[in-house]
């Protein structure tokens, strides 16, 4: 049986690391800092994989981003995906060979099934992640978003997620807009939008603010892997207390030894 | 920033093999956290020279093993391995590739260093579970494995594919996963390792088995 996995989501921006609320950007700071103010080589001992999006507005600078992603993941031994405006085999490629194991794909899911059925068939279905921003709507259903957040596609989000579901990629990763970056917890309501025999890997994100948040989200039989893209909301020793009490509580994550880093291996 | 070397790993002499296939990155990145300084290279002379070999890979057995020939890197794998007796290691795709042969996109015959064949998972055999297998998942080690030498008897390690080999009846020692059916995980016999997982991916797990190779 796989475990299920806690999951650790990077926003970046244009040279610099990023908050996000309710998908407004506000910065945190650049790689370097990461690392000597967060040390987020050793966080990354914490978690099961990593995420590093591009969520730059406007245009992006795709060769500093895989550089970016490269010094990144030097340090990080976890499966690695990354993203962000991607909509050419190239712009995968390049982001494969920089330490991306997986693609995240977004906007291109909603306009251009061949680019996903290429991107299969060239790297693998299980390559492809395909991320969808999620929001209530005022009639109380939900709608699926793309374009970061600036595009609302007509017609309901399970209809959706549905029809992404059935097309050639690897896994699901939602994304509560409403709850982005508010810390009140998932929005545990997306799940029902899901089609009831899907197959594939769920990765629910959007919303946490503490442990017990991302205990609820992998409670649930549905969720394969929980998210967050808080860089504060578990400073310090906080994402190892987290993955510390989830699986004291008994959920399955995969289980490691950090000690070995100081007895056994090389640290830098 | 300089590593601080536990062992003396940086008079290791390891060549990572480089015929296209995947993402080398992360495992060169990790040889140097060890103390490493990997070649990297896809010239039969220079895989010729190593000391010891890494086969690295993701993606397709047939595409793979062309390019192998093409280069005629397969040849000269087999004649380091088999005649020189130095030590090799196949992660993932890698450690197909030493199968006997894979019926991946058509029967294709390996390099022939492990003696089982490489099929697809079948449904049969892992019922209600998913193909790829992707993901970390439990492998179970024999005691007196060299690989897992300092690990638990049963340690989590990162997955991602659909292809395996079974590990029943096969002679050295095994490491195994069960996925609905046994298949082999982890394989070391005298200078030859492999293991279907990704060291590399694993945390301090993967670190710890790339180092009890490298001290092989």
């Amino acid at each position: 049986m796989v475990k299920k996995r806690l999951i650790f989501t990077l926003l970046y921006s244009d040279g610099q690391f990023m908050l996000s609320r309710n998908f407004r950007l506000q910065k945190v700071g650049s790689l370097e800092w990461l690392q000597k103010n967060y040390n987020f080589s050793h966080i990354s001992y914490s978690i099961d994989e990593l995420i590093v999006l591009d969520v730059t507005r406007g245009e992006k600078k795709s060769e500093e981003f895989s550089e970016n992603l490269k010094k990144l993941t030097e340090s990080c031994f976890v499966p690695i995906a990354a993203g962000g405006g991607v909509s050419t085999i190239k712009a995968a490629s390049d982001l494969l060979r920089s330490g991306a194991d997986k693609v995240v794909i977004n906007s291109a899911l909603y306009e251009n099934n061949g680019f996903i059925n290429q991107l299969a068939s060239e790297f693998g279905q299980q390559c492809v992640v395909a991320s969808m921003d999620i929001k209530s709507s005022l009639d109380g259903g939900y709608q699926a978003w793309s374009e970061s957040g600036n595009k609302c596609h007509e017609g309901s989000a399970a209809m959706w997620i549905d029809r992404v579901a059935q097309n050639n990629v690897g896994e699901l990763y939602l994304n509560s807009m409403d709850r982005d970056g508010t810390g009140q917890g998932y929005d545990l309501g997306l799940l029902e939008l899901l089609p009831a025999n899907i197959s594939k890997p769920i990765i629910l994100a959007g919303g946490v603010g503490n442990a017990a948040h991302l205990a609820a989200g992998l409670a649930d039989s549905r969720v394969d892997a929980v998210a967050t893209a808080h860089l504060f909301n578990f400073i310090g020793d906080g994402l190892k207390q987290a993955r510390k009490s989830l699986i004291s509580s008994g959920i399955e994550l995969p289980l490691w030894d950090i000690q070995l880093l100081e007895h056994h291996l090389a640290s830098k | 920033m300089a590593a601080k070397v536990c062992g003396d790993m940086s008079k290791q002499d390891i060549t990572v093999i480089d015929y296209g296939a995947g993402n080398l990155w992360s495992v060169i990145s990790a040889l140097r956290y060890l103390g490493c300084d990997p070649k990297v290279s896809g010239d039969p002379d220079e895989i010729m020279k190593a000391d010891s070999l890494l086969l690295p890979g993701v993606g397709s057995f047939r595409k793979a093993m062309i390019v192998l020939k093409e280069k005629e890197l397969d040849k000269a794998i087999v004649e380091v391995v088999q005649i020189k007796g130095n030590k090799i290691l196949g992660i993932c795709l890698g450690m197909q590739l030493m199968g006997t042969n894979s019926s991946e996109d058509g029967d294709t015959v390996g390099l022939g260093l492990i003696s089982r064949r490489v099929d697809k998972f079948t449904h049969q055999e892992i019922g209600s579970n998913k193909i790829p297998h992707i993901g970390f998942d439990l492998v179970h080690s024999q005691l007196d494995s060299s690989l897992f030498k300092g690990l638990q008897q049963a340690t989590d390690f990162y997955f991602a594919h659909s292809y395996r080999m079974l590990s029943a009846g096969l002679s050295g020692k095994v490491g195994t996963c069960n996925y609905g059916v046994e298949f082999l995980a982890a394989y070391e016999q005298d200078n030859i390792f492999a293991t279907q997982f990704h060291p590399e991916k694993s945390q301090t797990n993967g670190l710890m088995l790339l180092k009890n190779f490298l001290a092989q």
